[in-house]
């Protein structure tokens, strides 16, 4: 092909291409227009065309710049964020469904507004140490680790959170600001429990949906009996159970850190057995579910 | 995951169109959103960043009217296709019950192509499902663009790349011109009605 020819047919693709917001597609195809041009014996001297090709680079580059810099994730309008919350909250019950829309304006880049539900939600008891730790997970989104301590701080004066709970979200909180690399002082609670591994948690965040579970107990008052539970959130491998006011015998004997040797996990596509932890454990002080107990269990993700 | 009311003999299912960025999801549903004006009963939501990029998903809900004796809804809804925007694609692909995936013809988004496919394959497998079972339709999108002298992959390449095992129906489309967008949903929709009438059996 004549390289008039080939030139006049790349600078079509690339204008294409930069036209349809493929940018770095395009950038690549005038690339390529310079590199003909300037190999070309006939048009390696046509300054007027290498400016021109130039240009429409440094116009591309100009864009692909613009479009890094608007990662920011901009603040909808209050309608917007509650069509977020009603198209994304699948759950039955209240609760689950109040956290589902938090949780989906979080994942949504509303971490302000999801921030205030979560306040709502632990003022009245809706599982406790799930919204603390999604209040976490947004404070350290917002890049506000010292934020995130004085809630905590705050936490610690407040009945919410019994010492074991309170011990994990210290851990929980420590681990997500080291994570993003801020080194903020946590006040101390007491001895640290363990989190998981990252790889641990790697397979954590492909856990399969739970629906329900049930618990065969080998230990303790409850020996030998299966309690079976309907889950009302998940969180990668945590699920949280609702037990009961009347169920406080159980409640005493799943206290955090109790090991599960034998529990059936019901998913929408398999039923499968595994192991697990008593991670959280609280009784709902305020709202509808008052009295009752609020479980949140690890599963072993492997 | 859609929902069926006995009672009301109402279903209401989630199909989503699924792609390469800039590869013509949008426009399938700005298409949809004018040509079936009768069936929308809003107006179409996008939220966009810089240079008309879907940033969150575009939502159009419709009406498809009673199907057997059952009041059938839709809620349509595309993906921001750039990759750095995984975490919200798997929050849309929440509760699924059908995928539109929009490929884009061009040569030179073979590679994207690839990998927004696998990215849905990764996705749905998190939200339990399988890309094998899922009903799923491909749609070659951008193939006016052949006219214009532009490279485009044949669809024999098209096929290979993206359905040699899926195997699903494909359909040839120009969305920016409607061609083809009205038979990929009208087949999504089929597909998915089919796949929920076994699980749900909203027709007895």
């Amino acid at each position: 092909m004549p390289e008039k020819e080939l030139i006049r047919r790349l600078l079509k693709e690339a204008d294409l291409y930069r036209n349809q917001g493929l940018l770095s597609d395009s950038k690549a195809k005038y690339m390529e227009i310079l590199s003909v041009i300037r190999k070309s014996k006939t048009l390696s001297s046509h300054t007027q065309l290498i400016d021109g090709v130039k240009s429409k680079i440094r116009a591309v580059n100009r864009s692909l710049n613009e479009l890094k810099d608007s990662t920011e994730r901009p603040e909808l309008s209050e309608d917007l964020q509650d069509l977020i919350k009603r198209l994304f909250t699948f759950s039955q019950t209240k609760e689950a469904a109040a956290i589902e829309g938090a949780v989906a304006l979080a994942k949504f880049g509303q971490y302000e507004q999801a921030l205030k539900e979560f306040h709502k939600l632990l003022e009245q008891g809706v599982l406790p140490v799930v919204t603390a730790k999604n209040m976490i997970k947004c404070y350290t989104a917002l890049k506000a680790p010292k934020a995130a301590v004085a809630q905590f701080a705050k936490w610690k004066t407040r009945d919410f959170f019994s010492m074991e709970d309170l011990r994990y979200i210290r851990a929980f909180l420590k681990t997500s600001l080291e994570k993003e690399g801020f080194k903020t002082e946590i006040p101390e609670v007491g001895a640290e429990p363990s989190l998981p591994s990252k790889a641990k948690k790697k397979k954590e965040e492909v856990f399969l949906e739970i629906s329900a579970i049930s618990i065969h107990l080998q230990g303790g008052p409850l020996a030998g009996q299966t309690m079976d539970f309907d889950v009302h959130f998940q969180s990668a491998n945590t699920v949280s159970v609702l037990l009961p006011a009347g169920q406080k015998n159980v409640a005493d004997s799943l206290v955090p850190g109790t090991r599960l040797a034998d529990i059936q996990c019901y998913s929408p596509i398999t039923v499968f057995r595994s192991t697990g932890t008593i991670s959280g454990a609280a009784q709902i002080k305020q709202g509808p579910r008052r009295g009752d107990y609020t479980l949140d269990i690890t599963i072993d993700a492997d | 995951m859609a929902i069926f009311n006995a009672k009301d003999r109402t279903i209401e299912c989630k199909v989503v169109y699924y792609g390469p960025g800039r590869g013509g999801k949008t426009t399938n549903l700005e298409y949809i959103f004018k040509a079936f004006h009768k069936q929308t009963d809003s107006e179409m939501l996008s939220i966009n960043t810089m240079g008309d990029r879907t940033l969150f998903f575009d939502f159009l809900p419709m009406g498809l009217g009673k199907i057997r004796g059952c009041d059938v809804r839709v809620q349509l809804y595309t993906v921001p296709g750039q990759s750095r925007y995984r975490s919200t694609r798997k929050m849309v692909l929440k509760g699924v019950d059908g995928v539109v995936f929009v490929a884009d013809s061009l040569e030179v988004r073979r590679k994207a192509n690839f990998r927004s496919l696998k990215d849905l394959a990764e996705n749905l497998k998190e939200e339990g499902k399988s890309i094998f079972n899922i009903p799923l339709v491909m749609q070659y999108n951008k193939r006016d663009l052949e006219a214009q002298g532009i490279p485009l992959l044949p669809l024999e390449t098209l096929e290979k790349d993206l359905n040699s095992k899926l195997k699903v129906p494909y359909h040839l489309a120009s969305a920016i011109k409607g061609e083809g967008v009205g038979g990929t949903l009208k087949e999504a929709l089929l597909l998915t009605l089919r796949h929920l009438q076994k699980e749900l059996h909203w027709t007895k």
